[in-house]
């Protein structure tokens, strides 16, 4: 299998700030699905932001689908990401959208018709049982159902990598069930890669996984 | 009630905006043919020895556009003097030359001084009469209206660019949210503006629409009856139809870099 990441002593840190992941060295295959645990403030979401160029790489290398991240043009980084589905923790839902709308954006900002629009917005919205409620607002739905939307979107245009920060961290466990469910079918019947990073694994898990840990000095293990 | 007031908070200050704009192309196009009107009354008269063409003159001063050599019979007739036909003539052929002069523009004070200070340079000029004062008077009305009501287009130009700059904030407010994550998702510039350029075109177009009504009213009701005669003579100059082109152009062009600096000021989280 190709990879998807490939990391080669990557340090990353914030400007005028400290080294927050130093020297990390690891690859992530097609079809893997990743899990990143660590302490808070260990860098979990910094490694993470670095995968959609949100924070370019202060030393070493990082390849995110086939392109350098370091030094990456504007062009080229719009296109990758219109490639990623990334799920927040805070959900990033745009409140004056209605739930349809929101499951789209990926489409709609490739270009995608209307139709395809309409039907893959019903598709997803059945697969995390949201049907009936495509023209509510976000801010009218509960937490749980607020990040499903964002699950939905994130799988809507079938991407090939998935990042999601803490997508169930506060979430009801019936909300939590439908997310590791959508992402487990993603990466098994897709071969979506999904990496996750999350304070918990969760107890039942019915694929295999690749887990890695940042330490509080800002080095990454692959633990199992 | 909420998209009302997002619209006019935007509408008025680009009023104001257009308004100033109106009105300095329609005080300058006035104000042209006013000055005009003086320019074309006013002229120097110059005494000289020796007979002078348009182009003696010019060499002393590039501004002498026009040159009446003035009948010495017509002066002597206004000087109404009881002498028989012989005295006459012999008196008249003693006389220097009269010259009026017109210049080729409405010339400040300073201006006119130098242009009676570089025929003077001539030695066949005798004298140079440019009726200071008079000119004086009416060109300083004349500068310190205009520049009245310059001052008063600029002050408004300057509230109505704070009222839109204070609406950029309203907007980067409202809308960075939305863009931000558009742009995680890999939208382009254009995608992720699309929203504020057409409210802020929409804008724009009432806007233009609204002031070249506001003219329009101006012209036909106010300026018709006025008794101005700098208005009632240039009429047609208050409020031309392709004003309105200008003035959308204009509006266009302050929403489109309003919307640009909100937009490249909002930052990626």
């Amino acid at each position: 299998m190709p990879n998807v990441i490939t990391a080669n002593n990557l340090t990353l840190g914030y400007e005028n700030d400290e080294e927050i992941i130093k020297n990390a060295t690891f690859s992530i295959k097609r079809g893997d699905f990743v899990f990143i645990t660590g302490p808070s403030g260990s860098g979990k979401s910094t490694l993470l932001k670095s995968f959609y160029g949100n924070l370019a790489p202060r030393y070493g290398s990082l390849v995110v689908g086939g392109l350098d991240m370091v030094g990456i043009n504007k062009k080229n980084l719009q296109e990758l990401r219109t490639h990623l589905g990334i799920v927040f923790q805070d959900y990033k839902l745009i409140n004056e959208w209605t739930v349809e709308k929101n499951v789209v954006l990926p489409l709609w900002i490739s270009g995608y018709s209307t139709e395809v629009q309409e039907t893959q917005a019903k598709r997803l919205l059945h697969h995390v049982k949201l049907t009936g409620k495509e023209h509510k607002y976000p801010l009218e739905l509960s937490g749980g159902e607020q990040q499903r939307v964002g699950v939905a979107r994130a799988l809507s245009k079938n991407p090939f990598l998935i990042l999601a920060d803490e997508p169930t961290g506060n979430l009801d466990e019936y909300s939590s069930n439908v997310i590791w469910d959508l992402m487990e079918n993603a990466c098994h019947q897709l071969e979506t890669t999904v990496v996750v990073v999350t304070h918990r694994i969760p107890m039942v898990f019915n694929i295999p996984y690749r887990h890695f840990t940042i330490d509080e000095n800002g080095s990454i293990y692959e633990v199992h | 009630m909420k998209f009302i007031k997002g619209h006019i908070s935007l509408i008025f200050p680009l009023i104001a905006i257009l308004l100033g704009l109106e009105f300095f192309i329609v005080f300058d196009r006035t104000t042209d043919s006013f000055e005009k009107g003086l320019q074309e009354g006013y002229s120097m008269i110059v005494v000289s020895k020796d007979e002078m063409s348009i182009d003696d003159f010019k060499a002393w001063d590039s501004h002498i556009e026009q040159v009446k050599e003035l009948e010495k019979s017509k002066i002597l007739e206004r000087l109404n003097m009881n002498k028989d036909k012989a005295e006459k003539n012999s008196f008249e052929a003693s006389l220097p030359n009269f010259y009026s002069l017109k210049l080729d523009d409405y010339l400040t004070v300073d201006e006119l001084e130098s242009v009676k200070s570089n025929l003077q340079k001539s030695s066949n000029i005798l004298s140079v009469e440019t009726f200071h004062s008079a000119y004086q008077s009416k060109y300083e009305l004349f500068s310190f209206i205009k520049f009245s009501f310059q001052t008063f287009i600029g002050f408004m130009t300057i509230i109505g660019f704070f009222l839109i700059v204070k609406q950029m904030e309203v907007w980067n407010f409202l809308h960075a949210q939305r863009m931000k994550v558009m742009e995680i998702f890999g939208a382009s510039l254009f995608l992720r503006s699309k929203v504020l350029i057409n409210m802020a075109l929409i804008d724009a177009v009432i806007s233009a629409i609204l002031t070249s009504w506001l003219f329009y009213l101006f012209k036909n009701s106010w300026v018709r009856g006025s008794q101005m005669e700098i208005l009632k003579d240039n009429i047609e100059g208050v409020f031309k139809f392709s004003d309105v082109f200008i003035l959308l152009f204009a509006a266009i062009t302050v929403v489109l870099i309003a919307v640009f600096l909100v937009v490249i000021n909002v930052k990626e989280e």
